[in-house]
């Protein structure tokens, strides 16, 4: 559905100067400054996948997203999404696309709610039955009734969010992209958003691509992640395989020795062992030899195996 | 997308109210120094004064009327990044806008109609030498308006900080359109700059159809066509290269 092959996207803007007549030079400078913010990127996404796309603040997340909408020419590389090239067919591209940047919002901020979707519903050249009956859909999904007539700008943020969502896949497109659909959002409200886009998912077959900071969005949604940082990618693949270690003993010994059973100690004077076989038993075998002050039991999270990856 | 241009107009109906007053205003003071400036003269520059009083009013009524609110609306979405969402429509970009500023125009017109008597009273107005001239070249002038107005918002995706320069445009235009002073009083070379602008057509030339300052229409309908559709080449080639370095705020 969607295949993406060496995708590079470089932005140059021009060199800002300080000091006196700097707005001056900046404004007739020739000089730029180049920021690579996707490096050669490559992944491939089937029909039906809900794919976590991950990575830390000025990852190039974003970037990806908007040139998959066609918004931004990549420097390099090829897409394709359904055989089309997003920023060339642009408009046939953008009929088949829903899009939520958590960030932003795409509803008129000073007009009832009802009516952004309106516009959603001309601009895509809906039939009104067609409208009326996807609108009625979403309705009892993301509960819109108690706020379609309320201008956006008084909307909470999880309100005005669903109202996105709802914008977003009004026109029932078969590719979703979600980028931080979640931000700022209470636990009810986030949950709220998960569900809707299990439920969307599951019912449309739509493919979905989300971006996040929220792991407890990946965990509920996602089979499969890309992570990414400084615009290239670090790992590609099922969470499973992602998180698929052994658990982890973590032990405060009272004479805190360099090393133990050729653990050595870390920098908070603990030893980490992975467990393996008979837990009490290799407990047992370490208070023989030590005092243990104290001790817990680390299951393998997603978190921390990205963060790993990240510290890498 | 004409709707949300009209809905705008109501929701931002106390400015477009408060227009109306200055609307008002202006076409009082006008009145009241252009009386004062003919004194017992009979006619200046081709024009009587009951002419011209029917001119400034309806100057100032068009120059109501053709004003634009998508350069505004246009810089403040670029500004906030909301442009993305606009840009990813299956819908041209230019023509969404476009759509928006005329049911902005109506939304404003539908507010202005109370005014209109008013304005008249205020004002002075005369017969139509020639109403269905007017019309054609006021439509046509409109049009160019929204056109000038599209091509100085897209400068924005270049500068990114344009509230200066559309100052500037909307004082120039008002200028050169005649609304103070009808084009037949500028002075040489003012005169010459403001025969050669396409800004006459929103104000003076309409008017002074309508008054019967200029009698034959087909000179001027011809020049606002040439306008119409150069302007068109020219959007459309600015747009095609303005799109491919598009830069979205934020992410
Ligand atoms: N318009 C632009 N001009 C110049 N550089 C840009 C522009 N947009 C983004 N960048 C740079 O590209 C890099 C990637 O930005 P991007 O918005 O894709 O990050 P992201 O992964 O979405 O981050 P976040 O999680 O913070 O949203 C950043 O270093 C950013 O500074
Ligand atoms: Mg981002």
């Amino acid at each position: 559905m969607i295949r993406v092959d060496g995708l590079t996207k470089v932005f140059r803007r021009p060199r800002t100067f300080s000091g006196p007549f700097g707005a001056l030079r900046t404004l007739v400078t020739r000089q730029y400054e180049e920021k690579t913010a996707v490096d050669d990127v490559s992944f491939d996404i089937g029909e039906g996948e809900v794919i976590g796309y991950l990575g830390p603040n000025g990852a190039g997340k974003s970037t990806t997203i908007k040139i998959l909408t066609g918004i931004l020419t990549p420097t390099a590389g090829t897409v394709r999404v359904n055989g089309l090239v997003p920023w060339r067919d642009r408009s046939a591209n953008a009929r088949r696309v829903g899009v939520v940047f958590g960030q932003r919002s795409q509803l008129w901020w000073d007009l009832p709610l009802i009516e952004s979707l309106r516009l959603v519903g001309s601009l895509y050249d809906m039939p009104a039955a067609r409208f009326e009956a996807s609108l009625k859909k979403l309705r009892d999904l993301l509960g819109l009734d108690e706020f379609l007539d309320t201008p956006v700008r008084q909307l909470s943020l999880g309100q005005r969010m669903r109202g996105d969502l709802a914008a977003a896949v009004l026109y029932e497109p078969p590719l979703l992209y979600l980028d931080e659909p979640t931000v700022g959002l209470d636990v009810l409200a986030k949950e709220a958003v998960r569900e809707f886009i299990v439920e969307t998912n599951r019912t449309g077959r739509t493919t979905v691509i989300l971006t996040t900071h929220d792991l407890a969005d990946v965990e509920a949604l996602c089979k499969r992640i890309i992570l990414i940082d400084h615009g290239k990618v670090l790992f590609d693949g099922p969470i499973d395989a992602l998180v698929d270690q052994p658990r982890r003993l973590v032990v405060l010994l009272e004479s805190a020795p360099e090393e133990v059973r050729g653990v050595s100690r870390d920098d908070q004077g603990r030893h980490v062992f992975d467990i393996h076989g008979d837990l009490p038993a290799m407990i047992a075998s370490i208070s023989a030899e030590h005092t243990i002050r104290d001790l817990s039991i680390e299951e393998p999270d997603l978190e921390s195996v990205i963060k790993g990856i990240y510290a890498r | 997308m004409t709707r949300v241009g009209f809905l705008f107009a109501l929701a931002y109906r106390s400015s477009i109210v408060m227009t109306c007053v200055t609307l008002v205003a202006q076409v009082f003071l006008l009145r009241m120094i252009w009386t004062a400036v003919y004194g017992s003269r009979a006619e200046a520059a081709g024009l009587t004064l009951e002419a011209l009083l029917a001119y400034l009013t309806l100057a100032n009524l068009q120059s109501f009327a053709t004003q634009t609110l998508v350069s505004r609306v246009i810089h403040h979405r670029i500004r906030s990044g909301t442009v993305f969402f606009d840009l990813a429509r299956p819908i041209g970009y230019l023509r969404q806008m476009a759509a928006f500023q005329a049911g902005n125009t109506a939304g404003s017109l539908l507010l202005l109609a109370p005014v209109v008597p008013v304005v008249l009273l205020v004002g002075s107005i005369t017969a139509p030498v020639n109403g269905p001239g007017y019309v054609v070249t006021l439509v046509l002038g409109y049009v160019i308006a929204v056109q000038l107005a599209l091509l100085i918002s897209l400068l924005g995706f270049w500068m990114l900080e344009i509230g200066a320069v559309s100052l500037l445009y909307q004082l120039v235009s008002q200028f050169f359109a005649g609304t103070m002073v009808p084009l037949a009083f500028f002075p040489g070379f003012l005169g010459t700059l403001a025969e050669v602008l396409p800004f006459k057509y929103m104000g003076y030339v309409p008017a002074a159809i309508y008054v019967g300052h200029i009698s034959d229409i087909s000179g001027p309908l011809l020049v606002e066509l040439a306008w119409v559709a150069g302007l068109w080449a020219l959007l459309a080639l600015a747009w095609s290269r303005t799109h491919r370095r598009v830069v979205i705020q934020g992410g």
